[in-house]
């Protein structure tokens, strides 16, 4: 029997002093290593693999090829990503797998496999992929794997009254996570039990998978998340994890894999890099009327959340403005890239660039004010949106005032003004965001909380969310200790941990805070009643705390008549529709960003001098991790907007796999972030709390590529805005 | 020439097994010290994670092989002095410096370096100080602002 006691949930503290302990650190001394054979090709057939001089090294213990994974596929949406592959479609994509007794044995047992390829023709842009005669996918021979469109209002009427048009074709990039943790998971197994030990964003969602798979060799499997070094939308069902549990069910021996940071970053996820055509047309005195979207989405090789990301990227956006008719249509190609994934914002950023430009424009052509232009059409409260959300709190005004004043003084305070080669400018973004998306899958959107007493009287609370690093866990401690009137030490929790926890949908999507404190705001209501119950029943003295009664209730062998289970599921959500129609969330969330920057014109390179951030997120339950979660996120947003993308050869290599190259923000340059939260409070949401997670990524690239146009009067279309791609903005004029 | 294989980490001396001495520091830290945390980011110099003081330097232990290192003293997280470690982890939660905190640690240690008199306070920025050190959480506002704080 394996030892299944969930880990130590870590607090700031342990955080801040080196003792969390992160996958890899669980990692005995002398754990059977696992490592990937992956391919140099692009595109390709793999013909055939040697693996008897691999088996023959000493310190090899077992190698897997595809033909132990045969009919084996993940996927979110279209089941479409072997674990190991015989038809390679990245570089990097692994093909075989060896066990080996320690690194330099696995080394040699990967160097020693004979690995023979047929090359096939590879398509690394959607317009090559849409080109390409050979499909990438057999089953999509046009290579794309997901279409989607929609059409609400009465286009051909609205737009006879538009009398002013903005258009333009966006690029984005393809970013990487690049979160600090590279990828690592653990295995442990007893016989034809196994825990896999991996930080993830849904470890339920993840062992309902990988259980299916498992029971075909007769396991099972249980999955255990300890601390997390971040994530940010990659970490979810892998091949590795597959791979691993394989080799410690065969072999029946612990396994770990830590992939080194180049393998992580080439054999990844990255956001999804999109081409987006986008066209707002207005009536001369401001309204915004009609609006036409269309998304070219590089899937890379696999599709993982690519179908969401689409439709996210094809028409979220639009709730924000009262559009009376919209046209969007969206296209996933499949290329052979590095599959690409949600990332923080899934795909809204994206279309946020394009958008938040746009309807600068409108504002500067129709000489009206960017914050009134925002004010006049953005949704409000009671408000059904032109895709059907239903906003129950919106705190957009109380953010655009705090942007438009801030913005203000520091024109006249900061003493900043443009001189021959430095030209400042200021420019704003706006965002709504949905709490969760039951669209994504209703009948698993639900949370789920058991309050329990363990034999020594401490009050344990396991929720089936994890914590990213985001601070899920903080949020569910100060939901227990006010709802419990209890301190952390009087009870612990357990989150992301299968095996004694109940199912949770995961961490993502900008839900867990919400969901999770509903479902623990009723889960101690109940324990609180089980505890007035007993306490009656026992005779004992009505004014004993919580804490109290949970210990002689342990004394006294009454523990399990406490016991409280509870489930939060949402009311009034519907999963959207084929073309995205519906209100798919419970509350949903506003932000409006402003940046100053100042931009070398000789050299194109932006310096952000000062941004702020508004958010409406209902009520702050954490005030200090809602905090770090708006500025994190605008970090990650300014790498997007000025400097992060993968650089990729003609052959398809990944020519950056690494932090400098791929130039992640670090400390110096950062400018700083002044955070605002509106004072908002949501009737559906857990006292009032609405979420924060993803909305502070999503204007940043939007509102950035405003202020550097109010700053040089030209258009930014291609993220990243580094100094090269402003420059030739700046200097290669159409004649 | 004589090869000094031993090592003072955190206080304690360390005969440097043979088969370490041209490995990286950081595996033997991590592996057969058992001090993890000591986080690799990178094992590229990129993220300092990995940072331990040498000496009273702060350096790169996935940069170093461990027998470089023989003879020198070597401070990890884990070797800081409890006091300090208060200090910036209290400083921390009051600036909301910490997310997923993998970074966190290798920022502590630059922190006591600086504090610890490693650096003339206010000849360099603090910011330019941790340029090797990367937060993907984007904690470096709070993070600049909780090291200020400490005293
Ligand atoms: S692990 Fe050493 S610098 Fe990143
Ligand atoms: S706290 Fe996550 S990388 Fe710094």
């Amino acid at each position: 029997m394996l030892d299944m006691t969930p880990p130590k949930i870590s607090t700031i503290a342990d955080r801040s002093t080196g003792r969390a302990r992160y996958t890899s650190d669980l990692v005995p001394a002398g754990t059977t290593l696992v490592g990937i054979a992956r391919s140099p090709h692009a595109h390709a057939n793999v013909l055939s693999i040697d693996t008897s001089k691999a088996m023959a090294l000493p310190g090899v213990l077992d190698v897997l090829t595809p033909e132990d994974f045969s009919g084996v596929a993940l996927g979110h949406h279209i089941a479409d990503e072997p674990i190991l592959t015989d038809r390679v479609r990245y570089v990097g994509e692994g093909v075989a797998a060896v066990a080996a007794v320690d690194e330099a044995a696995m080394i040699a047992g990967i160097a020693a496999l004979d690995i023979e390829y047929e090359v096939l023709p590879h398509a690394i842009r959607v317009d090559d992929a849409l080109a390409l005669d050979r499909p990438i996918h057999d089953n999509f021979p046009d290579n794309v794997a997901r279409r989607f469109a929609a059409e609400p209002g009465d286009w051909d009427a609205e737009v006879k009254r538009v009398t002013h048009w903005a258009e333009g074709t966006f690029e984005t990039a393809a970013v990487p996570h690049a979160y600090l943790e590279p990828r690592a998971c653990l295995v442990r197994v007893d016989g034809n039990e196994l825990e896999l030990v991996s930080g993830t964003h849904a470890p339920s969602m993840l062992a309902d998978q990988y259980n299916k798979i498992a029971a075909v060799w007769g396991a099972t499997v249980e999955v255990t998340t300890p601390d997390m070094g971040g994530s940010f939308g990659a970490k979810w069902e892998h091949p590795t994890h597959l791979v691993c549990l394989s080799f410690a069910h065969r072999l029946q021996r612990d396994v770990a894999m830590v992939l080194p940071r180049r393998d992580d970053m080439i054999a990844g996820r990255t956001r999804i890099a999109m081409r987006i055509f986008m066209r707002i047309g207005a009536t001369a005195d401001g309204e915004l009327v009609a609006k036409q979207t269309k998304v070219w989405a590089d899937n890379g090789a696999y599709s993982l959340h690519g179908p969401s990301v689409l439709l996210a990227a094809s028409v979220r956006v639009d709730n924000l403005y009262k559009f009376s008719a919209v046209k969007a249509e969206g296209q996933l190609i499949y290329t052979n890239n590095i599959p690409s994934e949600c990332f923080r914002g899934f795909g809204i950023p994206q279309s946020a660039f394009a958008q938040e430009q746009l309807v600068d424009e409108l504002a500067r052509k129709l000489d009206l004010d960017p914050v009134e232009m925002r004010r006049r059409n953005a949704v409000g409260e009671g408000d059904t949106s032109v895709h059907g959300w239903e906003v129950t709190s919106c705190g957009l005004e109380d953010c655009l005032d705090m942007v438009r004043d801030r913005i203000q003084s520091h024109r006249n305070d900061s003493g900043l003004v443009s001189d021959g080669r430095f030209k400042i400018g200021y420019g704003l973004a706006a965002v709504i965001h949905c709490v969760s998306n039951s669209g994504h899958d209703e009948a698993t959107d639900i949370s789920n909380i058991i309050i329990s007493v363990d034999p020594d009287g401490t009050i344990c609370v396991a929720s089936g969310e994890v914590e990213l690093g985001a601070g899920t866990a903080e949020v569910l401690q100060r939901t227990v200790e006010r709802e419990l009137d209890i301190k952390r030490g009087q009870f612990r929790f357990v989150l992301g941990h299968t095996s004694t926890g109940p199912f949770g949908r995961g961490s993502f999507a900008s839900r867990t805070s919400f969901f999770m404190a509903h479902a623990a705001i009723a889960g101690c209501k109940i324990f609180s009643e089980n505890c007035s119950k007993l306490v009656d029943d026992l005779g004992l003295e009505t004014n004993a705390s919580i804490a109290e009664i949970a210990k002689l209730a342990a004394q006294k062998g009454h523990a399990e008549s406490l016991k409280a289970t509870a489930q939060f599921i949402p009311e009034n959500v519907v999963a959207a529709d084929d073309h995205g129609y519906g209100n798919i969330a419970s509350a949903y969330t506003f932000a409006v960003h402003g940046a100053c920057v100042k931009v070398d014109t000789l050299t194109g390179k932006t310096m952000i001098q000062q941004y702020w951030a508004a958010h409406d997120t209902g009520t702050v339950v954490n005030y200090q991790g809602a905090v770090g979660q708006v500025i994190g996120g605008v970090i990650q947003g300014i790498g997007m907007a000025l400097s992060e993308t993968t650089a990729v050869a003609e052959n398809g290599q990944l020519l950056n796999p690494g932090y400098l190259d791929d130039r992640v923000p670090t400390f110096p340059g950062m400018p700083n972030v002044d955070v605002h939260f509106a004072a908002t409070f949501d009737k559906n949401g857990p006292m009032g709390a609405k979420t924060i997670g993803e909305p502070p990524v999503i204007p940043v690239v939007g509102c950035i590529a405003n202020a550097i146009y109010d700053a040089v009067e030209e258009r930014q279309y291609t993220l990243p805005m580094t100094p090269e791609q402003v420059w030739n903005s700046l200097n290669t004029k159409v004649q | 020439m004589t090869v000094v294989n031993t090592i003072r980490v955190n206080g304690v001396d360390h005969e440097i097994p043979a088969n370490w001495q041209a490995k990286r520091l950081l595996d033997y830290l991590r592996t057969e010290l058992k001090l993890v945390g000591v986080k690799e980011g990178c094992g590229e110099g990129d993220c300092g994670a990995c940072t331990v003081l040498v000496d009273g330097e702060p350096m790169c232990s996935c940069l170093l092989l461990s027998g470089v290192v023989g003879g020198r003293e070597v401070t990890t997280i884990e070797g800081l002095p409890r006091e300090y470690l208060d200090k910036f982890s209290s400083a921390c939660e009051t600036h909301g410096g910490v997310q997923c905190g993998f970074c966190t640690g290798g920022v502590a240690v630059m922190s006591s370096w600086m504090k610890n008199g490693g650096t003339e306070t206010g000849v360099e920025p603090v910011s330019k100080l941790l340029e090797g050190n990367i937060c993907r959480c984007g904690g470096y506002q709070q993070l600049t602002n909780a090291i200020a704080d400490i005293n």
